[in-house]
């Protein structure tokens, strides 16, 4: 093992770094009591060196520095709504040089640690020492819960899958047929969440909540036609919402379109945590959802995004009459990501019978076209 | 409002396995005693946060009524100024509370005059146009209970209260002290179903608000650890404290009719004394926890005549002190408080509860104003080691604390090792911390119950039989207490915990309070 700085850690970045980050290289093997030292250090430095108050592992595997940096305001946004220890791992593969380089730090809030970051960046051959170094690093007991940042394949999260009680993906960063390699996953039980499912939420409880009202509850029996509008291209989120409805509904008719065009230049939906301070819905990206009707004859119900507002309308019975209004929370990576991580360990039945469903209409359409990978 | 199918109809296909909470219906909020401090402190930064949180549905009207005659654009910047100091999200988010405030409407009127309730009538039904509010009202009294009568009467009156089957929601929330002892308690609650159903009826007590008032269910029945030493077996006693370092501050006319029995015990500590004696629901539903918390209230014993009062009640006031070094006035010497006022400030009672769990573990209350310190808990004393391996240590009886407020949290006492060569023990602690193992912000209590009586859930809502067994209790004390031959209230110094009379209560049972 070599150290940069003759063994002492040197100070993170080039910049004086906010958040007072201590920075290790290892240029052959992992010493992980010095990651654990460091860890203190940098507890004792923050003054609060006993009260650290974890509730869960948090794992980001990205591959790509990069990558990461783009999630990492999202990641410490959710860690901080539940304390955890962050372990990141970032695979470059590419790099030539065999090395892995730690950067420790700690979050303060409330008086305590909330957040204990470590992230690990491997380059070359090294990459293959980070799930043991991960593994090594977790805190006993507590929940493990894995953000994974790539896509959907792979050993690293074939291993993940294994391991952790929880992987949480986001399918909007990706085509939307990659949700084929998603519903293996499930098929074979791997306790997958997904950000794009945490999206659509909204959508669902607007929909359910206008059949709960006591004037349009008789419609509950009939509905045998659904479909799902989505700007520009058919995204996950459209995908994972038509088979939401095929998956609860038998005999129901699902279609899935591309209309509209987005809003503005798409933020990549798995992007850093933007700090716009208010209650305003992010700008509507390619591939999400513009509309959703569903009819249960004569009535017509149809959901749809204004701006911050969702608006469900029904037609043929109290004929145009706005039955119900939301506001769409706001949708940054991390208020999505702290909403998956309220649910710590199992299966979400109803998210995987509608990947299911969803890539069965998929499939029947006309194949979309594919973006980057 | 949640689902809840009728045993005829189709169940929504839609709603199994949602995980999104479902957003009320649309609805507009009247809020009686608009221009008063509850309505400025606590209800209008609740309904603001509900918003900002997208808890509200944006089909939302608020109607403030009061006796001050205000335009709607004063009431709303009245409002706007009260969201400025006392809203927990600052600053004001302009979009949200734009759109909030173009649903407020203001009608000024007194509560007896029938004109105020014809244009309340015609407010509501502007907002169910301009605001598609579908008809669904929630009325809150946030108003002195004296008002209470008059108000059901006058919205019975004007045919404000829908039947309970109507399509379209009536709500009244009602704020406490709902009566003012047993009989008047049954006779607002014979009106109050005289105008309309219990399960139109919410009984507010803000304490079940608290998070962790909610987090003693879940401690209790989430964990499989506690429950099988819950009970006579392994409890010792129990002791319960609700201290607060203020005094009665402007409000020396409710405190003069009120007293600590009706302010605190009769509602606040009762609820906690349920949530910790109370059996396992047999569901998480409204009424299969009020049954339980009704069946403790039942068991508690009920004081029968002077001599048990006093031998288990201990009542104080408070004299001049000094708190966080600052001089404070007597009771008597505040605002509104008449000279030789026999009015309690602090009580400490002993409870026995007459059920197979708990007899013969007492429960000990006490609460006060100008208390060293805001405090609330709830502090299980386990019993002690049948036999001390461990001679000359300090092996103290395991403890655990439910801290209410403030560092809501729990802590568990327990024994452990001294580092060294002798096996002596010390009692250290497991410390569980509400506020940062939790890293989003807690909902004020009001938020979390105004937005179950928006979707119609009463689980943290006292029931009619609850507010009655509470009041049999309380009530039961008061005929002593405030009987011409009962002894005034003993003195104590403001700054202590009480006067040396309630340490008595515990030490004639071998017993301290917990120093806090």
């Amino acid at each position: 093992m070599n150290e940069q700085g003759h063994g002492e850690p040197i100070s993170g970045g080039q910049a004086p770094h906010p958040r007072d980050e201590l920075v290790i290289r290892f240029e052959s093997g992992i010493d992980l009591n010095r990651i654990q030292q460091l860890l203190q250090q940098a507890r004792e430095r923050s003054g609060f060196s006993q009260e650290s108050v974890c509730t869960l592992n948090l794992v980001g595997i990205y591959y790509s520095t990069a990558s990461y940096e783009r999630a990492q305001a999202a990641l410490e946004s959710a860690g901080t709504q539940h304390p955890c220890r962050l372990l990141v791992l970032i695979a470059e593969e590419k790099t030539p040089t065999d090395a892995v380089s730690a950067r420790i730090s700690v979050v303060r809030q409330g008086g305590t640690i909330s957040l204990e970051r470590i992230v690990l960046t491997a380059t070359g051959e090294a990459v293959r020492h980070l799930e043991s170094a991960m593994l090594g690093l977790l805190l006993p007991e507590l929940p493990l819960v894995v953000v994974w940042g790539g896509r959907a394949e792979g050993d690293l999260l074939n291993r993940a899958v294994e391991s952790a009680d929880r992987v949480i993906i986001d399918s909007s960063t990706r085509p939307a047929n990659a949700l084929i390699d998603v519903a293996q996953f499930l098929a074979a039980g791997a306790p997958l969440g997904d950000l794009a499912w945490a999206r659509i939420f909204t959508w669902q409880a607007l929909a359910a909540e206008v059949l709960d009202l006591p004037n349009l509850r008789e419609h509950r029996g009939n509905i045998v036609r659904a479909k799902v509008t989505c700007a520009g291209q058919v995204g996950a989120e459209g995908v994972l919402l038509a088979g939401w409805m095929a998956a609860r509904i038998k005999k129901i008719e699902v279609e899935l379109v591309a209309a509209s065009e987005p809003e503005a230049p798409s933020p990549s939906p798995g992007g850093g945590d933007g700090q716009t301070g208010g209650a305003s819905a992010a700008a509507l990206a390619e591939g999400q959802i513009t509309h959703f009707e569903f009819e249960s004859p004569p009535a017509t119900f149809s959901l749809r995004r204004e701006k911050s507002i969702l608006v469900a309308e029904v037609r043929g019975d109290d004929d145009g009459e706005v039955v119900h209004r939301v506001r769409l929370p706001l949708e940054t990576p991390g208020r999505l990501l702290g909403l998956e991580l309220k649910l710590l360990a199992g299966i979400d039945d109803l998210y995987a019978s509608s990947v299911q469903a969803g890539i069965k209409l998929l499939t029947a359409m006309k194949p979309p076209k594919r973006k980057g990978p | 409002m949640p689902y809840a199918p009728e045993h005829d109809e189709i169940p929504n296909p839609l709603r199994p396995g949602l995980r999104a909470e479902s957003a009320p219906e649309p609805c507009t909020i009247i809020v009686f005693g608009a221009s008063g401090d509850l309505a400025h402190r606590k209800l209008l930064p609740a309904l603001y946060n509900l918003a900002l949180g997208t808890h509200l549905p944006a089909a939302f009207g608020l109607v403030g009524v009061a006796m001050n005659q205000l335009t709607t654009p004063a009431f709303v910047a009245d409002m706007r100024e009260a969201l400025s100091k006392f809203s927990r999200v600052k600053p004001l988010d302009e979009e949200v509370w734009n759109d909030f405030a173009a649903g407020m409407r203001y009608v000024g009127g007194a509560f007896d005059d029938d004109q105020t309730f014809e244009q309340l009538t015609a407010a509501l039904d502007e907002l169910d146009r301009s605001r598609a509010t579908r008809g669904n009202r929630l009325f809150y009294f946030a108003t002195p209970p004296s008002t209470f009568p008059l108000l059901l009467k006058q919205l019975a009156k004007h045919k404000l209260i829908n039947p309970p089957l109507d399509p379209r929601f009536t709500r009244v929330v009602i704020e406490k002290p709902f009566g003012r002892d047993l009989s008047s308690a049954k006779s607002l609650n014979r009106l109050v179903h005289e105008v309309s159903d219990e399960k139109q009826i919410f009984r507010i007590d803000h304490y079940l608000g608290k998070e962790t008032v909610q987090n003693l269910l879940v401690f209790r029945f989430g964990n499989s650890l506690f429950e099988p030493v819950w009970n006579r077996q392994f409890v010792d006693h129990v002791e319960i404290t609700a201290g607060e370092e203020l005094g009665i501050e402007t409000r020396g006319k409710y405190y003069e009719e009120a007293g600590i029995l009706r302010d605190m015990i009769q509602n606040h500590v009762l609820q906690l004394v349920c949530l910790t004696a109370m059996e396992p629901p047999v569901a998480f539903d409204a009424d299969a926890v009020r049954d339980e918390k009704i069946k403790v209230l039942r068991a508690v014993q009920v004081f029968e005549g002077p001599e048990q009062v006093l031998k288990n009640v201990v009542l104080g006031q408070y004299q001049a002190g000094s708190i966080a070094g600052f001089d404070v006035p007597a009771y008597q010497e505040e605002k509104e408080v008449s000279t030789g006022s026999r009015t309690p400030t602090f009580v400490a009672v002993k409870l026995n509860i007459n059920s197979w769990r708990w007899d013969g573990v007492p429960f000990y209350l006490r609460s006060g104003k100008r208390m060293p310190k805001r405090a609330t808990e709830i502090a299980v004393h386990f019993k002690s080691l049948p036999h001390s391996l461990f001679g000359g240590g300090d092996t103290q009886p395991n403890l655990l604390i439910i801290r209410v407020q403030p560092e809501e949290g729990i802590t568990l006492r327990f024994s452990a090792k001294v580092p060294g060569e002798r096996y002596r023990p010390r009692t250290v602690s497991m410390d569980f911390r509400y506020g940062t193992a939790f890293g989003s912000a807690t909902p004020e209590a009001y938020e979390r119950l105004i937005l179950d009586a928006l979707r119609g859930d009463q689980t943290l809502f006292t029931r009619k039989d609850e507010v009655e067994a509470a009041w049999k209790i309380v009530g039961n004390i008061l005929k002593v207490t405030e009987s011409a031959e009962a002894p005034a209230p003993f003195p104590y110094e403001a700054g202590t915990w009480g006067p040396p009379e309630a340490d008595e209560l515990m030490q004639k049972d071998g017993r301290v309070w917990r120093r806090l």
